[in-house]
């Protein structure tokens, strides 16, 4: 359903373009969902905004295929984009959407906003059963929305905000970092939440964290980037169980367990800058694993078929 | 007793709420009779949701905050009896790095602050800030001294206040979410240099997270925290493998391992939210949202702390009924 084929967003600072996202390429079917991972800087986010086209001032490079249900949406006019895509086919959940909301306007109008600005209805009166159907899905009382923002809790905010990603029924819902400012129990309700609608209406979710805990929770597929780029794009199952890029093994030995008890590794040194990224491989130069070949840019590699990853040690294993 | 280096008893911490600055509306009840001892040496954790208090623990115990009622010994003497020596004994590793650190004072100037205001000679203080650079990984010390915190990467903005909050040689240290705010492989660097640390000096670390599976990897007890009261009390894995009360059971089930199970099946998560700190439910604090209350007991008798096994206590009235016959059954130490 969506396919990003070598999507490219720069932006420009005094020091020189900033490569957020080099090159990313994935594909999403209908009624999955699909982790970004990485690290803080690495273009998650980024990447979130470049399928939006919801772009700052200072792109320098915005290149690429998007395809939504093979509607090119990078060369798209952006009025027609306005119109027709965003938000009606593909919406988003801001980072710390619960602190996005206005706060001197009730939620529910805030949503009904949502479905008038789209066309889906004239007045925030002819609105209202969307609103109230959003607020159902997404566990929301509906005496909430008359409320202000400032009387509902942090959870609850967010699921407002869900509510306005989700009241015009889109194709896909790009989440960023949906859950990272909440509690642990806060969290754990809301992933529940999102687990029952993925699994009661099929909609598609790009699900982006820097929490392999919480991205586990969700993911059917997981694409990681580091450094502005993906390095390794595979079912969850392989990605956990054993994923293939150094990079990865040493991100998910990183992460602390409750229940298993291993010893945590760090990865020495810091990821690069974007401005001037090395030339080869961006990982190269915290890799255990690096050799000679480190030097040039790989290309993708796929393993077994249906794993993706972007490292020379699996060169050999091409076109099996 | 003389092996605790800290002892707090029935600790009150309450914010006066006003409205137009002087009609008295109520008070938030933050820290609510909180008992509990540190020993020398000894690193615990103390775990809760944000609003449960557990920063405002921390900040009475630094002095930052006046207690309402109770009282805090630290290395046996009332911790206000003498602020500034208890405070040259004390570490305070803050949340956010970046905010912690002035932005206009070079890493030099930040660590020789707490000398100077301790009176410390000027030899003896360089000496001292390259020591502690050394010690937290800041090396080459001489490329860092002059730089600004801006200069410097979260993972060494935290390695700073650490050094900053080390530069005393203090007894106790108390670390409020000191990893919440970096990436995951930068984390695991900060909890193992506070590990050495705490082996190196024989250090009490007092912890103050969230996230309870960052707990396994230095710290020997865990408090858990609820609406302003440390509800259970055990050593770690104990704690981890079996927890007594229903909030801290609740809390385990809802932290997720990295695992391409969880996204199959739904986690179980008690209903609402904590409650308010300005009026706290009658009795137990959890009872409101608790699956296995005891109507007629929960929602009016406060529980007292029950000693679920030696060293793991629970405030949970479903201890009071195993108490009796539980000396029977585990007779022996």
């Amino acid at each position: 359903m969506l396919r990003v084929e070598d999507l490219r967003l720069y932006f420009r600072t005094s020091q020189g373009p900033v490569q957020a996202v080099d090159g990313v390429n994935f594909e999403l079917q209908r009624g999955r969902t699909l982790v970004v991972a990485g690290e803080s800087g690495c273009g998650k986010s980024s990447l979130a905004r470049a399928i939006l086209r919801l772009l700052p001032r200072n792109v320098h490079t915005y290149s690429g295929q998007v395809y939504l249900d093979g509607l090119e949406l990078v060369r798209m006019p952006e009025e027609r984009f306005r119109r027709e895509v965003r938000w009606r086919r593909v919406s988003l959940v801001p980072q710390a959407a619960q602190n996005a909301l206005n706060p001197i306007l009730r939620v529910g109008d805030q949503v009904a906003e949502t479905v008038v600005i789209h066309g889906k209805a004239r007045t925030y009166a002819a609105a209202r059963p969307l609103v109230e159907e959003a607020f159902r899905l997404v566990g929301l009382p509906l005496d909430f929305v008359d409320r202000y923002p400032f009387e509902l809790s942090g959870g609850m905010r967010q699921r407002v905000a869900l509510a306005q990603a989700l009241v015009l029924r889109p194709d896909l819902v790009i989440l960023d970092e949906p859950t990272s400012a909440l509690d642990v129990l806060t969290q754990a309700a809301l992933l529940n939440l999102l687990k029952t609608i993925k699994w009661e209406t099929g909609m598609s979710f790009l699900f982006i964290t820097h929490d392999l805990a919480t991205a586990s929770e969700l993911a059917d597929e997981v694409a990681l980037m580091y450094a502005g780029q993906v390095v390794e794009w595979s079912s969850a199952r392989q990605f956990f169980t054993g994923p293939l890029h150094p990079y990865a093994r040493a991100l998910v030995g990183s992460v602390p367990t409750l229940r298993e008890d291993r010893p945590l590794a760090s990865i020495p040194g810091r990821p690069p800058s974007l401005i001037r990224p090395p030339v080869g491989c961006r990982f190269a130069d915290r890799c255990p694993a690096r050799f000679d070949r480190c030097a040039m840019d790989p290309p993708g590699f796929w393993v077994d078929g249906d794993r993706w990853v972007k490292c020379w040690l699996w060169e050999e294993t091409r076109g099996r | 007793m003389g092996d605790d280096i800290l002892q707090v008893r029935d600790l009150h911490t309450w914010f006066e709420l006003r409205r137009w600055g002087f009609v008295h509306v109520g008070w938030v009840r933050a820290v609510d009779g909180v008992t509990f001892a540190l020993r020398r040496g000894e690193a615990v954790a103390v775990v809760g949701e944000s609003g449960c208090g557990k920063s405002t623990l921390a900040k009475t115990l630094l002095g930052l905050v006046l207690p309402t009622q109770g009282e805090i010994l630290f290395e046996g003497r009332p911790l206000h009896q003498d602020l500034r020596w208890a405070r040259s004994r004390m570490g305070y590793v803050q949340q956010d790095p970046y905010g912690a650190l002035a932005p206009f004072l070079t890493v030099r100037r930040i660590l020789e602050e707490p000398l100077r205001i301790h009176g410390v000679p000027a030899r003896e203080r360089i000496r001292r800030v390259r020591s502690v650079l050394e010690e937290v990984g800041l090396v080459p010390v001489e490329e860092f001294l002059p730089r600004y915190p801006h200069m410097l990467s979260g993972g060494q903005q935290q390695r700073l206040v650490i050094a900053r909050a080390q530069i005393l040689g203090p007894k106790l240290l108390i670390a409020d979410e000191p990893v919440s705010m970096l990436d995951a492989s930068v984390r695991v660097e900060i909890l193992q240099l506070l590990r050495a640390l705490q082996r190196a000096h024989q250090l009490t670390i007092l912890y103050i997270t969230h996230d309870l599976s960052t707990v396994r990897y230095f710290c020997d007890r865990v408090f858990v925290m609820y609406a302003g009261r440390i509800v259970e009390r055990a050593p770690v894995q104990e704690l981890l493998r079996n927890p007594r009360h229903p909030y801290t059971q609740a809390l385990l089930a809802a932290i997720p391992d990295p695992d391409p199970q969880n996204a199959q099946r739904l986690r179980p998560v008690p209903p609402g939210e904590p409650p308010s700190l300005l009026r706290p439910p009658a009795g137990c604090r959890f009872h409101p949202r608790c699956p296995v209350r005891i109507p007629g007991v929960c929602d009016r008798l406060v529980p007292p702390e029950f000693e679920a096994s030696p060293g793991h206590l629970a405030q949970c009235w479903l201890l009071s009924e195993e108490r009796q016959p539980e000396p029977a059954s585990r007779s022996g130490p």
